[in-house]
């Protein structure tokens, strides 16, 4: 598993990558999907849709529960990620570079909204 | 604090994810539910099941006291023979479902759900007023394994079993070299075998199994394929599929009903006018219509108005379609072919009720 380079975590396990532009990436971290098992059906939102910093904004199904996933920071959908709707399992098998899930484009302050997220090496000793 | 079986150590090396379920530390999957349930029913599987209770019933009059906990008629219960019962209020609602076993004269084995054992104990003392009757739960000095898959049979008999049983028998027998109560009986729809085993014995007996079972393709399944087995035979869970203000009838469950016992027992007066009549609702079989999955409390819509509520839902890898299990209102325009919608965050969602099980049986073979 190789991590995203310019990646911060949220105690509710979403990453949020930056791609530069105020553009970012955003997906489950690989501790989530090893906690949901196989995951077998992804809800994601449509391109365009706004969401506040800490909205739902998908939903992803193991085959034991429905999981909601939070925005880590406010944003526009500018593209979602039709390769997981269709095959669910690649999150389980590539969760950072195959399985993201949706590519925003930040509405808000980042560097104020993203002051709770995590690097991943903290997040990880969060976790411990 | 949570409870754990004799067998925590064994599920902790093999590397299992373990939940809290009915205060007991569980294991809910070892490596992936999907691999664990095609492994059930392609080979075999091997389950720990210690959190279930077993309870002991004996005295001169066990038969009558039976008889008057649950709507089945234990007086026809032949000697190592097993009936699938329920326990029931005077309502005739569902305390609990439970499998009786006649270990003798006057002795039987009740097994009950972990989430239920005070309950059940509670409410069969109170009902044991006047009876000759010994209830002694033994819950906390036994293990239970469950041995489960097209191929269980086959590796029981080489581990040991030395005699043939029917579906719903049970016979004391050595496993592995170790005195065990072995009944053909399970919870995955499959042929299969559960091993009563004194607590010291269970981790010995874990292995031996696991170790045997290799060639059979043998693999440790956790509680996760456990409910998705379960599911797919459509076996009620309860708490999701049954409870207090749910009868029998209404379950689904009139077939394990005799229509002819003269005994008294609790909530029979409900139980006899809903076999002539139906119930409130009734319990269907539901297949989703597109790729989203149905819940427990999810609502169930028919013709826009409100019907009915999911109970237990998940994906069935052998079907590769999404099922449900759901009460609907017992009306006769509601039946097997019926499209319903079932709301799933906040939009309907098509389902089409299908008849249950989901897939074949196999458990009541006989060879």
């Amino acid at each position: 598993m190789s991590i995203k380079e310019n990646m911060l975590c949220s105690k509710s396990h979403e990453y949020l990558s930056d791609d530069g532009d105020n553009r970012f990436t955003i997906g489950l971290t690989d501790y989530a999907v090893e906690q949901l098992g196989d995951i077998v059906f992804i809800e994601l939102p449509d391109v365009n849709t706004e969401f506040k910093k800490g909205d739902t904004f998908a939903t992803v199904e193991s085959v034991k529960a429905a999981s909601e996933i939070y925005m880590p920071v406010s944003g526009k959908i500018i593209e979602i990620n039709e390769e997981v709707i269709n095959s669910p399992e690649t999150l389980n098998e590539d969760c950072y570079e195959k399985g993201w899930l949706v590519k925003i484009e930040a509405t808000g302050d980042v560097s104020s909204e993203s002051k709770d997220l995590l690097e991943y090496e903290d997040y990880k000793e969060e976790l411990e | 604090m949570t409870k754990e079986t004799f067998l925590h150590d064994k599920h902790i090396a093999l590397g299992a994810k373990m939940v809290d379920f009915a205060g007991w530390e569980m294991p809910v999957q070892y490596t992936s539910i999907i691999e664990e349930h095609k492994t059930v029913r392609e080979n075999v599987g091997l389950f720990d099941v210690s959190h279930m209770g077993e309870v002991f019933v004996s005295g001169k009059e066990s038969v009558e006291f039976l008889n008057k906990i649950v709507p089945q008629d234990i007086s026809k219960l032949n000697y190592e023979k097993a009936v699938y019962c329920q326990l029931t209020n005077k309502n005739g609602g569902l305390i609990d479902d439970l499998i009786i076993y006649k270990l003798g004269i006057l002795e039987y084995l009740v097994i009950c759900n972990a989430s239920r054992i005070d309950e059940d104990l509670n409410w069969m003392v109170r009902n044991s007023k006047g009876f000759d009757v010994k209830i002694d739960n033994q819950s906390h000095n036994y293990s239970l394994l469950a041995v489960q898959g097209p191929k269980a049979d086959e590796l029981m008999r080489e581990l040991g079993l030395s005699t043939h049983q029917e579906s719903f028998t049970i016979k004391p027998d050595k496993i592995a070299g170790i005195r065990v109560l072995v009944s053909r009986t399970g919870y995955t729809g499959e042929d299969g075998y559960e091993i009563l085993v004194e607590n010291n014995y269970s981790e010995y007996l874990w292995d031996k199994i696991l170790e045997e079972g290799q060639s059979f393709g043998i693999k440790p399944i956790g509680l996760g394929a456990r409910d998705t087995l379960r599911l797919e035979a459509a076996l009620h869970l309860y708490g999701n599929d049954l409870d207090e203000n749910t009868t029998p009838v209404e379950a689904g469950l009139s077939w394990s009903i005799p229509k002819d016992k003269k005994e008294y027992y609790n909530g029979k007066e409900v139980i006899e006018e809903q076999l002539k009549n139906g119930g409130e609702k009734k319990l269907v079989g539901l297949k989703m219509l597109d790729k989203s999955i149905a819940r427990h409390e999810y609502e169930v819509y028919y013709k826009g108005e409100k019907a009915g509520v999911v109970t237990s839902g998940a994906p069935s890898p052998i079907l590769g379609a999404n099922i449900a299990l759901a009460y609907v209102k017992n009306n006769k325009e509601i039946c097997t072919g019926t499209i319903v919608q079932v709301m799933i965050r906040e939009k309907l969602h098509d389902a089409e009720i299908i008849k249950k099980p989901f897939i074949q049986k196999r458990n009541k073979i006989k060879l």
